[in-house]
């Protein structure tokens, strides 16, 4: 075996690894305060990278600087979705808010299908050419750089969790609502914008990546599933794990291409995701009680 | 009630004889997806498993029918049955993992996507199964290989095969195992103190299921003479199986027929009116507008409400 | 109803019938379209294709009808009863169906080859011709006309106007092999990378099957395939360097090429150049808007427009404007070249109401007005296949997509090997 290869894969791996951690911060949260299963989070998704591809091509603004208009218009996306759907229906069913995000991806889908038309893009920015080489190793500057906001972003998540008033409130109501509202939280309005704050996450996430990721408006599908198994991996509702998931998955995936036929890669992320399932549902890092 | 079965029935079994062949089409459909429906809400609803890797069974049903006949010619009608024992072996290995492992709501339905995918994949790197290309049956119209020149023949199969998995839930329902699965859906903890054997009634309910959808598996290879690993593994296919029996009621005998009746006409009308002209997916949106649209009004399922409605009415009459 | 039978169209549907036919006909209005079911996926993974086709399809009836229809036949306007499959089998069947209750005569279709196969049983099993324009699986024609042959169907109704997998694989090697004698190169390491789906996998092997076949001197020294849509193909392509290839012959589609060509750029591969054996992804306008210099000097081998032909031009033009900017390729073009086929057949059978009249006035067709490069008339083979569907090789030079080989249908000499950055 060809060694620089294995190094190549390697740092590969890991530096795409950003790209799916910044995909799955968003949704841990989501998931982790709510217990709201997102089936539309990879439309959403698709959705900042549309809207990173608008402000490009007609304002010229590059997505790196552009991601934060992008995180705010998802953030509306996701107030709106969980104060006008998700908030009627938890008594319902678990099956029904299944039904409900599909419905959501499908509108999400295929308005942007309407909006940008079928072709695949990408949003062109002159860091998405850049590379760095450490002798034979190839470094990608974009992927390096998404892999640096992944970091700074999952950091500062974690800070407003923890550190911020609202954020306190937030985990409160997630670990029992019952007490938030009897110390009279308005745990709806919590939800809101718990959800909000995910959503912009996943925007941000679009974003960044629309540079490295083509798209079209299919494509959120398969984010939605890439992201569901980096979050199961490393555990619902943790933010180190959804970091440190997509990394392991991402890796995981190149060095099967090195060692196996590159259509076999899949495998490798499915098969983790079932081998952690049955180990350890709670995730690399989730609490137990999940 | 019954006998407003009995009539349905009837009725279906007599309408190809007015029917044109594009509606004969959609009752096909329609019978096929409600037989799909039906054999999900078996370990879906009644159980309360919300399996989301329903399409694994499919595949591993129709491919075995479809392999068996091109390469030992075997009719699939014996392969049927084959396909089906393949696919509830699969249902077995993964409702074993899901079950003694403790795996519940979510959890579970990241399993059953995570084996189907595998599927997918796994096929689609396999040549002897024909790859992403898939595989292509010749038409014939023979029916020792389940094909036929009429139409109608296909009909009354897909009918045969939607009362078959209704008449199955139906058994299931009246018995005690119905009420078990019924225990272990609404509070598992509670249905073993009692003395239920979860994993047992569970693991029945998922062989069952997938044994019935395997079945579907030949019917659609044989209806629509190709397979491919990307549309029989893939998840469209797993979440057309689920959202007919829950828009149509999870857990109800006539829930997911209804729901079938619902939806796949509803999606035809859809495209039909607003694919023609030039916003290509506007049908689509129209389409998850009704699903939004169905959870917020009758976040139940159709069934559950109208059986009330129309439980009122008798009621106020007599 | 709307319409109210007075005693003029009384008059005319009778009389004219049965002045036509010799007995007196029900009554009915004789039709005044022939009606053509033509079946895409205009929305879902593959819209886009899609609705090239469709469009490609309706400028074809917009000029047959505008030049007076089919004039052998009283001069009888063809009418399009679209479907849109979803990129879902199943609706190529239930579409298909449809069409052919409100009235099709003929079906066309499908891009996608599983709804084609689904459309396929339809077709045979209520006798209407059909043509396919889109759809390389070999096994679509084959295993009719097997079924035919074995007795088991009387009537093929199913023929094809495009290369099948192992057509583009057989020309594909033949122009590498041209390209590089004429080049005065010899190449000795390929590297096949594909998308591993239903249209990519059979482009490869077809490939792979000619190389095998040819024997030339150059070997396919490591074959890469990736799952599509891939998310990142940083490895893939690494993989390919370490291969230290002389050409990279890739297979894409749109959405992977967006990942692969920067990528082989940005990890600095020395060789000749890009090679394809055939795919989307490399020569839509919309495509080059993106790649912009990453795609400078790829060739490619593809179904294409004869451009030396002057209404191939005119058509471009005209669908440019009314798609809104995209380029007349593969996908338009045949679906285009397609409806012209039909109307030809039209004007040559005995009768339009009968399918079996169709399918013999089909089976000896002999068209050379496409648009399309063939390598000679549009005839229909043993198989229902037109053997003289074939490729072209392309180059995007100063960034538009440009016929180089072979010599006849080659508008300017090809760059290769490509100059050094």
């Amino acid at each position: 075996m060809d060694l620089t290869l294995v190094l190549q894969g390697v740092v590969s791996g890991l530096l795409f690894g950003g790209v799916y951690s910044l995909m799955a911060v968003g949704l841990t949260l989501i998931f982790g305060v709510m217990r709201v299963v997102n089936f539309a989070h990879g439309d959403m998704m698709v959705w900042g990278m549309y809207l990173a591809y608008v402000l490009a091509t007609r304002a010229g603004i590059d997505p790196y600087a552009s991601f934060l208009v992008c995180a705010a218009a998802l953030f509306a996306l996701g107030f709106v979705v969980q104060r006008g759907l998700v908030d009627r229906i938890v008594d319902a069913p678990h099956e029904m808010q299944i039904l409900l995000m599909l419905g959501v991806a499908l509108v999400l889908e295929n308005v942007a299908l309407v909006a940008f038309g079928p072709e695949p893009t990408r949003v062109r920015s002159p860091l998405a050419s850049a590379t760095l080489w450490l002798g034979p190793v190839f470094v990608d500057v974009a992927r390096l750089v998404t892999f640096l906001v992944a970091v700074a972003l999952t950091t500062a998540l974690w800070a407003f969790l923890f550190r911020t008033d609202l954020g306190r409130t937030i985990r409160a109501a997630a670990d029992n609502t019952y007490g938030a509202l009897v110390v009279g939280t308005d745990v709806r309005r919590v939800y809101a914008v718990a959800f909000g704050v995910g959503a912009a996450c996943v925007g941000a996430a679009g974003a960044l990546v629309s540079p490295i990721l083509p798209f079209q408006p299919p494509t959120g599908l398969s984010l939605s599933v890439a992201s569901f198994n980096i979050v199961i991996i490393g555990g619902m509702g943790s933010l180190l794990g959804a970091f440190v998931g997509g990394l392991l998955v991402s890796l995981a995936e190149s060095l099967g291409a090195v060692f196996l036929k590159p259509s076999l890669k899949e495998l490798f992320s499915f098969s983790l995701l079932i081998v952690i399932l049955l180990i350890r549902p709670a995730g690399l890092f989730g609490r137990r009680s999940a | 009630m019954k006998w407003v079965l009995v009539a349905g029935v009837l009725a279906l079994l007599a309408l190809p004889a007015v029917l044109s062949s594009y509606a004969l089409t959609l009752f096909i459909l329609i019978f096929f997806y409600g037989f799909l429906g039906q054999a999900w809400n078996i370990v879906g609803g009644y159980a309360g498993q919300l399996s989301a890797g329903h399409a694994a069974f499919v595949g591993v049903g129709g491919y075995t029918a479809t392999m068996l006949s091109i390469e030992l010619g075997l009719t699939p009608w014996v392969g049927m049955l084959i396909g089906g024992v393949l696919a509830a072996l699969l249902g077995a290995i993964i409702g074993y993992l899901g079950f003694r492992f403790g795996l519940r709501g979510f959890y579970f339905v990241l399993l059953t996507v995570a084996f189907a995918e595998i599927c997918r994949v796994a096929v689609s790197n396999i040549d002897a199964l024909g790859g992403p290309l898939g595989l292509y049956i010749t038409f014939t119209g023979n029916p020792r290989q389940f094909q036929f020149q009429d139409g109608r023949v296909y009909y009354y199969i897909a009918l045969a095969l939607m009362l078959v998995a209704t008449l199955t839930a139906w058994a299931i329902e009246r018995r005690r195992f119905g009420i078990y699965l019924a225990a272990i859906r609404e509070d598992e903890a509670a249905a073993e103190a009692l003395g239920v054997n979860a994993f047992k009634y569970k693991m029945l309910a998922m062989v069952v299921s997938s044994f019935l959808t395997g079945l579907g598996g030949t019917f659609y290879a044989f209806y629509l003479f190709s397979l491919q690993p990307n549309t029989l593994f893939g998840i469209p296919l797993s979440v057309e199986i689920i959202i007919r029996p829950i828009v149509g009621g999870a857990g109800t005998l006539l829930g997911p027929i209804l729901g079938s009746f619902i939806l796949t006409p509803l999606a035809e009308i859809s495209r039909l009116y607003l694919g023609q002209g030039g916003l290509h997916g506007a049908h689509l949106i129209a389409y998850g507008v009704l699903l939004i649209g169905v959870v917020l009004f009758l976040p139940e399922g159709v069934y559950p409400r109208l059986r009330r409605a129309l439980a009122r009415r008798s009621g106020q009459t007599r | 109803m709307t319409h109210r039978l007075t005693r003029r169209t009384f008059l005319e549907t009778t009389a004219g019938g049965a002045a036509v036919l010799g007995f007196p006909l029900p009554l009915r209005a004789q039709p005044k379209t022939f009606k053509i079911g033509a079946i895409h996926p205009v929305t879902g993974a593959l819209a886009e294709p899609g609705q090239a086709c469709r469009l490609g399809a309706k400028m074809a009836v917009d000029a047959i009808n505008a030049a007076g229809g089919v004039k052998g036949k009283g001069g009888i306007k063809l009418e399009l009863l679209l479907g849109d499959t979803q990129t879902k089998p199943e609706n190529g069947r239930v579409e298909a169906e449809r069409v052919v209750t409100r009235g099709a005569q003929m079906l066309l279709g499908s891009f996608d080859s599983g709804s084609t196969n689904a459309m396929v049983s339809v077709a045979q099993q209520r006798r209407v011709p059909f043509l396919i324009d889109i759809a390389a699986a070999d096994p679509i024609t084959a295993n009719v006309a097997q079924s035919v042959k074995a007795g088991q169907q009387k009537v093929q109704y199913v023929y094809r106007n495009f290369p099948t997998g192992s057509s583009f694989g057989r020309k594909a090697v033949q122009y590498f092999i041209e390209i590089f004698k004429e080049a005065n190169v010899s190449p000795k390491r390929v590297v096949l990378m594909y998308c591993n789906d239903l249209f990519g996998q059979n482009q490869a092997h077809g490939f792979q099957a000619a190389h095998k076949t040819a024997n030339p001197s150059w070997d396919i020294v490591e074959v890469i395939p990736w799952p599509e849509p891939p998310t990142d193909l940083s490895t893939e392509v690494s993989k390919a360097k370490a291969a230290k290839p002389d050409i990279i012959a890739p297979i894409t589609r749109p959405a992977s090429a967006l990942l692969l060509f920067p990528e082989i750029r940005k990890q600095r591969i020395e060789m000749m150049g890009i090679v394809g054996p055939g795919s989307p992804g490399i020569y839509e306008s919309g495509q080059i808007v993106q790649l912009k210099e990453d795609l400078e000097y790829v060739l490619t081998s593809v179904p294409w427009a004869n451009f030396k032909n002057p209404k191939t031009a005119t058509a471009a033009e005209e669908f440019r404007r009314r798609s809104g900017g995209k380029t007349f390729d593969t996908n338009s073009g045949y679906s285009y070249d397609a409806v012209f086929v039909i109307a030809d057949i039209l004007e040559r059978a005995t009768a339009l109401d009968d399918p079996d009249a169709i399918v013999d006035a089909m089976k000896k067709t002999n068209y050379s007005s496409g648009l399309m490069q063939y390598g000679g008339p549009v005839a229909f083979n043993e198989l229902g296949d037109n053997a003289n569907a074939i490729p072209t090789m392309i180059q995007i030079l100063s960034q538009k997509p440009v016929a180089v080989w072979p010599k006849e249908a080659a508008l300017q000499k090809f760059v290769f090997p490509r100059p050094r950055a």
